[in-house]
């Protein structure tokens, strides 16, 4: 039953022998696939198998902070974390679920987060499903800790820090601190190769005022950390993944420097608070000593901190919208007439040039023919000396003065104060204002040149322009015998730990060409101009407020009214704007307070009050003199019984005083 | 009578086969040692031992008797794998969308395709034993053998399994090639191969199994294309092989096997952690070793004393072969993917059991050489 021929087995006899061949050839084949692997493409394999596991996560660098000249700080960084999602190793399922369990999104939010997340997974090509993108800024603790305990279960989703800018002063100062935001693609580009650390998307960019002057000292550097993930991209703790990173595993990051102001922030709030009632102006104060700038307000302001995360489009358009062009910095990029504030510049050229002297005395009838024109002077002052055409103000007294002295005499005085040049203080885009000459006149409106314009440039109108700080730096050479300093915002940048980086010297741009004797009529003239029964700021005079200024009137380009206008805006913005330029104290002169409010009319009703409230308190609050006692001690009332407590300002100087 | 058997056991028992088996096993048990200890299932390669145990006995209680028994109830043993591939279609247990497991309550479960891929060779060896041919066979003489093997094919495609259906269908080929066959049959069945192969792409593969085959075509081409998609499995297998270079990254020292980049590493990859974690020398030794496996399997069918056995010898030996091709080659990224496991190195209880069983014929038709 069991029998049957082994010849039968000859049939099979003669394949074997190609069965072996396959057999053999095939497994040549399979070494030869193995060699070119291991041995020719191995370290090409083995450098992307360290690559798949090994991913080097940022650390960012906290950003420098910014103090004031006192130590207060007015920007800083606080902590923040954002939840991010890559696509790639996110889990549609049970991890979509958690997630958006964990956040709290309703059904909405979440079918959206799965439509981006399911565009970004779409193609297979598209390289945004390695790209992380935030789901949730600014999550709390709460949120942060249960996301992180769940961690193992949600692969693709990862905590980063971001730290967040404060400003813990809000708006004040805004223009001058500046804000950050994030980086667009331009901003990148524009700066590969320039810094050390590349900018990243994420990453924040100081845009304007300290924030971006000082972009580089407060930035830093980031670190990183190398880590070990798996496919999922999940962190490991194995220790044998340890081993696979190279050494070394991480770089701390360099903390941005802090940059330390010169601004004095509690003078900043005095500043902000006598600008109240006044929507829209400008302020500059001074050390003329120095050209450091101790508080630079223009208003109305932006919240810095609202800007920072990023603005909707209705606010960034009613930020836009706004008349009174909040997002301007009246104090740099405005340029203003600077009407008769200019005028004691006009008259420094002539008295210099020998063209008047003091004793000269000049007849105003209240107005001043020059061909067929007639300039105008507020009412007729009959006759007057110079001291008292500034104190008066009388335009028809520098009509004279300017034909005598001509136009670029004038313009040559006015650009050795520096105006029309910037000033470089370097915070903001600065306007470098405008100082015309006879060669720009014959250029800009060719034929004869009229004297005309001359009359015009002298009181400050025409073409001349100036801003803010120009003024406040020309003032300060005036009380301070003829230097210009560049004026500064920065007094140092230190490092986290308080070495100096660097300081900031004042910085001297030029002594001035004019005799002493001119800047003490200057001074004497300003001192009249408040002090003088018929000075022009005298109803601003305060009784032990030490002040002397010049006011002025820059004339606004009138608008025609339009139908459907509104009728107090129409009035508003046609009505001129405010100067009040003034040093004080009157003798030995420390601070230079320049004001600008925006259509408020005449400089003496309006901007020389401010003036004088910012220098009363000053001298207040921030820098009481410290004077030899001239009545005996026994014989002051005592301070403990003195109802010093007015506000909330005095109390904390009345507590100082107590000590 | 056991005097006998003892006897015979020590003259003419295949040790070359036991010892090839043996290190191949152990190195798999070693191979998933690593993989379970990277994965968190430290227990992986004890259940493999339990089954190489169990499968040893299995193997052992096959090689006794004379296969010659097997041969007078080949058509039952088909008959029965056929049965048990309908009643898994009923009441098979369904994984990833696929019925291919039969539940025995806690002794665990049975993938009767496995098992059926041996049954077609005893299926296949008796068809043959009692067709002997001196002339060359023609197209007609290859039906009833070609419809044997349809019959499982069609029944482990309806699970669906496509590896193991097409390697019932390379069993069927590679046992068809050692029969003496007209020139004309060989031209026949070739020319046929590109036809059943557009049918087999419009009408027999899922969505899934074409973008592999893409993939892989693709991958051909350029590594990387692909690498993100369906090719993602073999971009990190090429990888983690290429990535052992010469001496390997040492035992339990792997990268991308134990970071999760394999899907499925202990039953389809095993290879490629292997190759990264022994690099070059142990992945040739490996090769080596199935290579002298499966022409020890040719050595056994030559020397066999009938048809039946040389049969059994070559349909086992290419289970063998097939099967190592398919995964070595897919882990090197030479063949698409296809869930084949390789012999003896695989974690799993069927595969392990299945191979056993080879084994056991193998050794009883080895051992039962002398034999009239």
């Amino acid at each position: 039953m069991f029998v049957s021929s082994r010849n039968e087995v000859s049939e099979f006899r003669r394949r074997y022998r190609w069965m072996r061949l396959f057999v053999v050839l095939t497994f040549i084949v399979l070494v030869g696939r193995l060699i070119q692997l291991q041995l020719v493409d191995g370290d090409e394999h083995h450098r992307q198998s360290l690559a798949n596991v090994i991913r080097t996560v940022p650390i960012p660098a906290v950003r420098g902070r910014i103090f004031d000249s006192k130590g207060r700080v007015m920007a800083t960084s606080m902590p923040s974390h954002s939840v991010v999602v890559i696509p790639h190793y996110f889990d549609m399922g049970k991890g979509f679920e958690r997630l958006t369990e964990f956040l709290g999104y309703d059904d909405e939010q979440a079918a959206k987060l799965r439509a981006k997340i399911a565009e970004r997974l779409a193609n297979p090509k598209d390289m945004r499903r390695f790209q992380q993108f935030s789901v949730a800024d600014g999550i709390n603790q709460e949120h942060l800790s249960t996301i992180k305990a769940f961690m193992e279960e949600l692969p693709g989703v990862d905590i980063v820090d971001v730290p967040v800018r404060y400003y813990p002063y809000g708006s004040m100062g805004a223009h001058m601190i500046g804000y950050t935001n994030e980086v667009n693609a331009q901003d990148i580009e524009k700066r590969r190769g320039m810094v050390e650390d590349p900018y990243r998307s994420g990453d924040r960019l100081g845009r304007t005022g300290v924030e971006r002057m000082l972009e580089s000292d407060l930035r830093g550097v980031r670190g990183w950390r190398k880590k070990v993930v798996d496919a999922r991209n999940l962190p490991l703790m194995r220790r044998e993944s340890e081993t696979l990173l190279p050494e070394p595993r991480m770089q701390e990051p360099r903390a941005g420097n802090d940059v330390i102001s010169t601004v004095d922030m509690a003078l900043q709030k005095i500043v902000q608070q006598s600008l109240r009632g006044h929507p829209s102006g400008a302020v500059v104060v001074m050390d003329v000593d120095t050209g450091r700038v101790l508080a630079a307000t223009s208003k109305p302001a932006y919240d810095p901190n609202v800007i920072t995360s990023g603005l909707s489009f209705e606010q960034q358009r009613a930020l836009n919208e706004n008349i009174f062009r909040p997002r301007i910095d009246k104090t740099l990029y405005e340029t203003y007439f600077p009407g008769s504030t200019f005028k004691p510049f006009s008259a420094m050229a002539a008295m210099e040039e020998g063209k008047i002297t003091e004793a000269d005395v000049f007849h105003c009838s209240g107005f001043h023919e020059f061909g067929r024109r007639t300039f105008k002077c507020p009412k007729p002052h009959g006759d007057i000396s110079l001291r008292d055409g500034l104190v008066v103000s009388c335009n028809v007294l520098f009509y004279n003065l300017a034909e005598m002295t001509g136009m670029d005499t004038i313009a040559r005085y006015a650009r050795e104060f520096g105006f029309g040049a910037q000033t470089r203080v370097g915070y903001n885009s600065e306007a470098s204002g405008f100082i015309p000459t006879k060669a720009w006149y014959a250029k800009r409106f060719p034929g004869q040149f009229r004297i005309g314009f001359t009359l015009n440039a002298a009181i400050g109108q025409g073409n001349v322009k100036a801003t803010l700080m120009q003024v406040a730096a020309a003032y300060s050479a005036i009380a301070n015998g003829g230097t210009i300093y560049r004026p500064q915002v920065i007094r140092r940048i230190e490092t986290g730990d308080g070495d100096l980086v660097k300081d900031f010297p004042p910085e001297v741009v030029r002594r001035v060409a004019v005799s002493q004797r001119t800047l003490d009529l200057m001074m004497d003239s300003l001192v009249g101009v408040v002090e003088d029964e018929n000075g022009t700021a005298h109803g601003a005079r305060t009784e032990g407020v030490d002040i002397a200024g010049k006011t002025g009137t820059a004339q606004v380009v009138r608008r025609a009214r339009k139908p459907g206008d509104d009728l107090n805006q129409h009035y508003y913005l046609n009505r001129d704007h405010a100067w009040f330029a003034a040093v004080a104290p009157s003798i030995e002169p420390e601070i230079a307070i320049v004001t600008l409010i925006e259509h408020g009319g005449a400089g003496g009703e309006h901007a020389a009050p401010v003036a004088v409230e910012i220098t009363r308190r000053y001298f207040e609050e921030i820098a009481p003199r410290q004077e030899e006692p001239l009545i005996a001690e026994e014989q002051q009332p005592p301070r403990d019984k003195a109802p010093l407590v007015v506000d909330e300002e005095t109390a904390t100087t009345a507590s100082t005083h107590r000590h | 009578m056991p005097r006998v058997l003892a006897h015979r056991f020590r003259d003419e028992f295949d040790w070359i086969l036991t010892i090839l088996i043996v290190i191949i096993a152990v190195t798999g048990v070693i191979n998933l040692y690593s993989t379970g200890k990277a994965y968190g299932i430290p227990d992986l390669y004890l259940t493999q031992i339990y089954w190489l145990a169990f499968g040893g006995c299995v193997a052992f209680a096959v090689a006794v008797p004379d296969y010659r028994h097997y041969e007078r109830f080949g058509y039952v043993l088909y008959a029965v794998g056929i049965l048990l591939l309908i009643l898994v279609l009923f009441v098979g247990t369904e994984i990833n969308n696929s019925r291919r497991w039969l539940t025995f309550g806690a002794l665990g479960r049975l993938q009767p395709s496995e098992l059926m891929k041996v049954l077609l060779v005893i299926g296949l060896a008796k068809l043959l034993h009692h067709d002997p041919r001196v002339e060359g066979r023609k197209v007609i003489d290859m039906v009833v053998p070609a419809l044997m093997t349809l019959l499982p094919m069609a029944l482990i495609i309806s699970e669906p399994d496509l590896g193991t259906a097409l390697l019932c269908l390379l069993i069927f080929l590679s046992i068809m090639m050692l029969t003496r066959l007209k020139a004309r049959s060989l031209l026949v069945v070739t020319a046929s191969a590109p036809i059943v192969g557009v049918w087999a792409w419009s009408y027999l593969l899922k969505p899934y199994q074409k973008q592999r085959v893409v993939s892989f075509w693709s991958s051909l081409i350029d590594p990387q294309a692909d690498r993100l998609g369906a090719g993602w499995q073999t971009y990190q297998s090429i990888t983690a092989v290429g990535s052992g270079r010469v001496t390997g990254k040492g035992f339990t020292q792997g990268i991308i096997g134990p970071h999760h980049f394999l899907p499925e590493q202990h039953t389809d990859f095993p290879f490629s952690v292997f190759a990264e974690e022994q690099g070059f020398i142990g992945a040739v030794a490996l090769v080596f070793l199935y290579g002298v496996l499966i022409l020890w399997c040719l050595r056994i069918a030559a020397n066999s004393r009938d048809r039946f056995g040389s049969v059994i010898a070559v349909g086992v030996g290419s289970i063998f072969f097939w099967q190592v091709i398919i995964n070595i080659g897919m882990a090197m990224g030479i063949v698409p993917v296809v869930g084949v496991t390789l012999p003896l190195f695989s974690y799993g209880g069927s595969s392990i059991l299945t191979f056993m069983l080879c084994i056991g014929l193998l050794m009883n038709v080895s051992i039962h050489r002398y034999m009239r």
